[in-house]
């Protein structure tokens, strides 16, 4: 390590102000996209593991010609019989499109002397009597549901189409908020036999059952054992769960790497075109510099620096302005390709995510490309004949 | 296959390595076929300047190499992730029947790269610079390896599948496996404790005697049998747990990460002992503080691997 090579290298960056700002500049807007993506990605799967926690540890569903159907509600003896399955929840829930705003509202069914899957629930039906609102045939709405129907002239009632044709008014009993916004928003509670009524199910039938377990370390066997009790069930643990998620967002930020490569090729012939084009001011201050006795090494050396300056200033700043894009400004428009289309789309804070792994993985992306690019033309410029550019 | 974005990261530099090693190849077997140092003919002149840009070009890959082996773990541990039955990255490597030996390639050709640096510079402070067809020598064979290596890397991640089941590294690396690790096992503990503290020993008595031949034979020797031991004894106590074998799960959270601290120690200490003992040989005026670098980090080794046993021992008063 020389410092004055590299007190050398930054003072040439700035003689070319305007040709290393540009390169700083696109450099650092790439270094800003790609990070941001990675933090947007990171965070949202940080919020969904912190949901998976809540979720069921076991969900056993019925299939039928391969696709999910009700599943009978005699099976939870058989079920609570296994050993090691502490409780077993029937859970009557379901999609309800309203056509005229083109949106889908999830349908919980609520049984007050249940024990509630989930502890959000837990507390509204603590201040909710639910057999009241059966008889007054009414519901409770997440806030997103409440806005859309304000916005469809529905004030404090609400008509669902029944399977057979036949309207069922239900009326709004109060509106809830929950701390999690991505679970809740498009969330309507209501007791569970008008679900049934709504959705023109079965008595004996609801749609899933979920298990809890007391000792989290049995949940494969106890899967495998519900397996082989009822063949035709579709049995999804909470790990399951987790690895989809992490593949559903490993392959989102794949995708939009694989889309990446292409710019990242892009600025490669930049770089490379840039380097290699030489105003004749430079090529005689190379000429110079050999003349005075800089061996090759040298001038490659101070131009390394250079490439090593320009991509650390880069670095820092590309992945300091993604922090603050993403975590203060919530990433406007670049959330939207993780968080998919909906009409109902919930607003909610990115949890702030942040891992070594993910600073070596935009270290890997970025800085190697950046320096590959200027080896070969930093290389000719530095074997240049100090005779043949002075002259 | 899949498609994360340790992976793309992994492809992209691959293809780099490759597109700029296939440069080096190609001028370094016309250098090796045309070098005359004594030759004033344009063609000299030109391998001169060629020769300095392969030797950037592969000091480029090796330092990225160093950084990538560990971010190639980092990737392995997190893809066990996704896999059934894997939990670290002992799973992963050996879902994939040449896995084990991707993982020998990458080893030896960080020796082999880092040697040719280490040749490297002898040779540029050589006036004649009478190491150069020696090292594009060796380049051309290197560059074979890391075609094999990148090779492997790809084919690797790409026949990885999420749906298969693998073994997990207890069952991989204990005496009832029908791998080859199995075999290991037959060696006694009191064996390859012995072993590994007599190689260490005359290890330090060839550093103090400054003979190259059996310096560099010891060398090699204590990296084999400390990666034996590692395995087969010291790996227990960091889990503290008898039947716990596995060399990859040391390098997660849990363990604080020590895994790569004890690699990166090993590593440097047998190669500056492994590369100074050839480099001097090759050539008597070399300098001899290879022996102190390789002495300080290979004791460095053995004193945090000890470390582990007797702090066990005295917080629990029982060997395991």
């Amino acid at each position: 390590m020389n410092h004055f090579l590299i007190g050398f290298a930054i003072s040439s960056l700035f003689r070319r102000g305007a040709k290393s700002f540009f390169t700083i500049f696109i450099f650092t807007s790439l270094i800003f996209l790609l990070s941001s993506i990675l933090f947007i990605s990171n965070s949202i799967k940080e919020e969904l593991f912190i949901t998976l926690k809540s979720l069921p540890q076991i969900t056993v569903q019925k299939l039928q010609a391969g696709r999910h159907t009700n599943i009978e509600i005699s099976k939870i003896d058989k079920l609570l019989k296994l050993n090691g399955v502490q409780s077993a929840i029937p859970r009557i829930w379901g999609y309800y499109y309203f056509e005229k705003a083109g949106v889908n509202f999830s349908i919980v069914g609520i049984d007050s002397f249940d024990k509630q899957y989930k502890k959000s629930f837990e507390a509204i039906v603590k201040d909710v009597d639910f057999d009241e609102l059966y008889k007054n045939n009414s519901m409770i709405v997440g806030e997103g549901v409440d806005k859309v129907l304000r916005e469809n002239y529905y004030q404090g009632v609400f008509n669902f189409i029944k399977p057979d044709g036949e309207l069922k008014k239900i009326k709004i009993a109060s509106t809830f908020k929950s701390a999690t916004a991505l679970e809740s928003n498009d969330i309507i509670l209501m007791p569970k036999d008008l679900v049934l009524e709504i959705f023109g199910m079965n008595k004996n039938e609801v749609t899933d059952i979920v298990l809890e377990i007391a000792n989290p370390e049995e949940i494969p066997t106890i899967a495998k054992k519900i397996k082989n009790l009822f063949p035709d069930s579709k049995v999804i643990t909470n790990s399951d769960l987790r690895v989809s998620y992490q593949n559903i967002f490993d392959y989102k930020s794949g995708m939009f790497l694989a889309l990446f490569i292409i710019s990242a090729f892009t600025f490669f012939m930049i770089v490379y075109d840039k380097a290699s084009g030489l105003s004749s001011e430079e090529k005689r201050e190379i000429g110079i510099l050999k003349a005075l006795g800089w061996k090759i090494d040298d001038v490659l050396k101070a131009k390394f620096y250079e490439a090593f300056v320009v991509s650390f200033i880069s670095f820092l700043v590309g992945v300091m302005l993604a922090l603050f894009f993403v975590y203060t400004l919530q990433a406007p428009l670049l959330k939207d390709i993780f968080i998919g289309y909906s009409r109902l789309k919930p607003v909610f804070d990115l949890p702030f995510a942040f891992d070594f792994q993910t600073l070596f993985l935009l270290f890997f992306l970025t800085i190697p490309i950046y320096i590959a690019a200027i080896i070969i033309p930093s290389w000719r410029v530095a074997s240049m004949n100090a005779d043949e550019v002075m002259r | 296959m899949f498609l994360t974005p340790e992976i793309i990261a992994i492809y992209i530099l691959d293809i780099i390595f490759l597109v700029f090693a296939s440069f080096a190849f190609i001028i370094s077997i016309m250098i090796v076929k045309k070098w005359d140092i004594n030759s004033t003919s344009e063609l000299q002149y030109s391998l001169e300047k060629r020769a300095i840009l392969v030797a950037t070009i592969i000091k480029y890959i090796f330092i990225l190499k160093l950084p990538l082996f560990i971010f190639f773990v980092f990737t392995a541990d997190k893809i066990s992730g996704v896999i059934t039955g894997a939990m670290c990255a002992a799973g992963v490597v050996n879902s994939i029947s040449f896995g084990l030996w991707l993982f020998v390639f990458k080893i030896l050709n960080l020796f082999i790269f880092g040697f040719w640096i280490a040749l490297h510079v002898k040779d540029m402070q050589d006036e004649k610079l009478s190491f150069t067809k020696l090292k594009f020598s060796i380049f051309i064979v290197a560059f074979v390896l890391l075609v094999v290596e990148i090779f492997y890397e790809i084919s690797f991640f790409s026949s990885l599948d999420v749906d298969k089941i693998v073994s997990c590294c207890g069952t991989l690396f204990s005496v009832a496996s029908s791998s080859s690790f199995s075999l290991i096992f037959n060696i006694p503990n009191n064996v390859i404790i012995t072993t590994f503290y007599l190689i260490f020993a005359l290890l330090v008595f060839f550093s103090f005697l400054k003979k190259e031949l059996p310096f560099l034979v010891i060398n090699v020797i204590f990296f084999i049998v400390s990666l034996l031991s590692l395995i087969l004894f010291f790996g227990t106590y960091i889990y503290e747990l008898p039947t716990h074998h596995c060399p990859y799960c040391f390098l997660q959270r849990e363990y604080y990460y020590v895994g790569y601290l004890l690699y990166i120690t090993l590593f440097i200490g047998t190669f500056s002992g492994i590369s100074g003992s050839i480099l001097r040989m090759l050539r008597a005026d070399y300098k001899k503080i290879f022996y102190k670098t390789s002495l300080i980090f290979n004791s460095l080794y053995v004193a945090i691997v000890t470390a582990y046993p007797i702090i066990f021992y005295i917080k629990n008063g029982v060997w395991l």
